[in-house]
């Protein structure tokens, strides 16, 4: 078993007078990329600061490529850490911006040139080494800025928020550079962002930052598919969740009983569901009434009023229902997460 | 909605008005080095007489001549600002950057501390200076004269990088930092570049304030150090007013010089792209 790039363990970080993060630990593969997931003061950024060098951890312990990093200064982590608005050095051209790192570490000049050349071909801006930083795109920016970081062949890169700020076809280009030179030059990558999307597409597993911890560290399909918590569920946007209780291998609520995977103890639960788990089913058992129909950039979903509960269901494929339309629904059970002892629900 | 356009006649006449504001500034620069300038070479131009009445070089010889006071003193002149200028920015810097770390009354104590010397007038100034001078011994001396020229050109070059560094964004050090680059290969190669202009105009501040010193010079000096401004004192006190011109004017050149020099160095160093 390949040996981690960066493993966390029991890692706090204080934010001022606040207790901050506690009891952090993960593991990272070397080429992996964790997406940090978390609301704005979460602690996301402090985290990777903590990892960087660039804040101080209060307790645990930060491994790096198997050496015990805690005690050393950022420029001894062998991790670069890339801010979300790319901070090129303004009085270096483009060219010695990406050789920066291999100048400090005193490469030879014909070795440095070969290497600067290569980068700047990977990101798609061979031609522009003699350019002042200031000339460039924002796109290009970005691209110059991942450059130089691979330029140090980091064990770890951590990114904040690395699409944030980006428009949509910035965002997109920026997205690609990332995962090709990361697929070429293999770093462990840890990204922080608070936008779900980003996370999805970026993460090979994904963790969610709530109060202080990580409340959640799975694969995006099992997070999205089966969050672990309520807090989790409501972080994650899932926007059906419905309380009722567990009894004899069923969650029985309002909407009626459904099969419950697993091993659930009987008692209060909620359950929590996407849009795509409730459908308009001519054959359905619940009968609900169309309240509104909201479009978005990927389609349409229903506000509907099933047994008095309000839920959002997934738009049927043909004819649009319209508001005050009685339609029949079905759940699917295997995309409901049954959360045990949950009573709390909106 | 825009603002509404000027009507033609508007136009025209804040065109001249500009014309008019800008041609009043440059005859009130100018005007004064050009009568210098006049009564630096003119011989027995006396009142009212528009124009004197003969030209002569005299002084300007003299100045540069050989044992001239005017030629000795610009060069020692020039030596305490240069010297003021470098220490002044070197000290300067890492004052100014504590400062803008701090928060809430230290920062204030900091900055009304630096901002002391420059506010006290100069004669007050130079007589506290001078206990201290007589205690260490540096009284009557070169080196004397120029601590007495750091006192307020620190406080001005603290203040100014309070200013820089308040403004300046640290992250980019950060990241420079997780790149590898140790404290000092982040200062010499990124923070320092990355200010030049900044510290060119720190060093220019501190050259201009000892290039204009007079009572801490007198004082702390003793007479023994003799800098242009007190050549000019006292050669307005004897009356001899063409080369007391002579060395106003050359108090003017150098300081204009410096200030077009470091202009220009750092234009061109930012211009340059490899």
């Amino acid at each position: 078993m390949t040996a981690p790039a960066l493993r966390l363990v029991g890692v706090g970080v204080r934010f001022g007078d606040a207790p901050g993060l506690r009891g952090i630990g993960f593991e990272v593969a070397p080429g992996e990329r964790l997406v940090l997931l978390g609301a704005s003061g979460a602690g996301k950024t402090t985290l990777l600061r903590a990892i960087a060098g660039l804040a101080p951890a209060e307790t645990g312990r930060i491994v790096i490529g198997g050496r015990d990093v805690t005690p050393l200064p950022a420029e001894s982590r062998d991790a670069v850490y890339l801010h979300q608005t790319p901070l090129l050095f303004p009085h270096l051209s483009v060219f010695e911006n990406v050789a920066f790192p291999l100048r400090i570490r005193g490469v030879e000049e014909a070795t440095l040139r070969a290497t600067v050349a290569e980068l700047l071909e990977s990101v798609r801006l061979d031609g522009l080494g003699r350019r002042r930083t200031s000339t460039l795109s924002g796109g290009q920016r970005h691209r110059a800025a991942l450059a130089r970081a691979m330029a140090a062949r980091p064990a770890v890169l951590l990114l904040d928020e690395p699409l944030t700020a980006l428009d949509p076809s910035l965002r997109e280009e920026v997205r690609t550079t990332l995962l090709s030179l990361q697929a070429h030059y293999r770093p462990a990558m840890v990204i922080v962002t608070h936008d779900l999307e980003d996370a999805a597409v970026l993460g090979d597993r994904i963790g969610i930052l709530l109060g202080g911890t990580i409340a959640q560290l799975d694969s995006p399909e099992r997070l999205f598919r089966r969050p672990a918590s309520l807090p989790v569920a409501r972080f994650l946007g899932i926007p059906n969740i419905v309380t009722g209780s567990v009894e004899a291998g069923q969650f029985r609520s309002a909407l009626g009983s459904m099969p419950v995977g697993g091993e659930l103890p009987a008692g209060p639960a909620a359950a929590a569901f996407g849009s795509e788990a409730l459908h308009a089913d001519p054959c359905g058992t619940m009968r609900g009434v169309v309240r509104r129909i909201h479009h978005g950039p990927r389609g349409a979903t229903l506000r509907v009023e099933v047994a008095g509960i309000k839920l959002e269901a997934a738009a049927p494929a043909g004819a649009m229902p319209l508001p005050g339309d009685e339609l029949l629904f079905t759940i699917e059970p295997d995309r409901v997460t049954v959360l045990p002892g949950a009573t709390d629900v909106r | 909605m825009g603002p509404e356009p000027l009507g033609p006649v508007r136009a025209v006449s804040a065109r001249i008005s500009r014309r008019l504001l800008l041609a009043a500034l440059t005859l009130s620069a100018l005007s004064p080095l050009v009568l210098l300038l006049l009564t630096s070479v003119g011989r027995e131009w006396f009142f009212p007489a528009l124009w004197p009445a003969s030209i002569t070089i005299e002084s300007w010889r003299d100045a540069f001549g050989g044992g001239g006071r005017i030629a000795g003193a610009l060069g020692t002149s020039l030596a305490l600002a240069v010297a003021t200028g470098l220490a002044s920015a070197a000290v300067g810097w890492p004052i100014g950057r504590t400062m803008a770390d701090l928060r809430g009354w230290p920062r204030h104590v900091g900055a009304a501390a630096a901002f002391l010397p420059v506010a006290a007038p100069p004669v007050a100034l130079a007589t506290g200076l001078h206990l201290s001078a007589l205690t260490m011994g540096v009284a009557g001396t070169f080196g004397g004269v120029l601590l007495s020229h750091l006192v307020p050109a620190v406080g001005y070059a603290a203040l100014y990088f309070l200013g820089v560094f308040t403004l300046f964004d640290r992250r980019i050090e950060d990241e420079a930092r997780t790149l590898g680059a140790r404290s000092r290969t982040v200062l010499w190669r990124v923070t320092v570049p990355m200010l030049r202009r900044q510290v060119g105009e720190a060093f220019l501040l501190g050259f201009l304030v000892s290039w204009a010193q007079v009572a801490t010079t007198l004082v702390i000096g003793g007479g023994r150090v003799r800098t242009l401004p007190l050549e000019v004192f006292s050669y307005l006190q004897a009356g001899q007013d063409r080369y007391a011109a002579t060395g106003a004017l050359l108090l003017v050149i150098p300081a204009l010089l410096m200030l077009g020099a470091v202009r220009f160095a750092v234009d061109r160093a930012e211009a340059t792209p490899l």
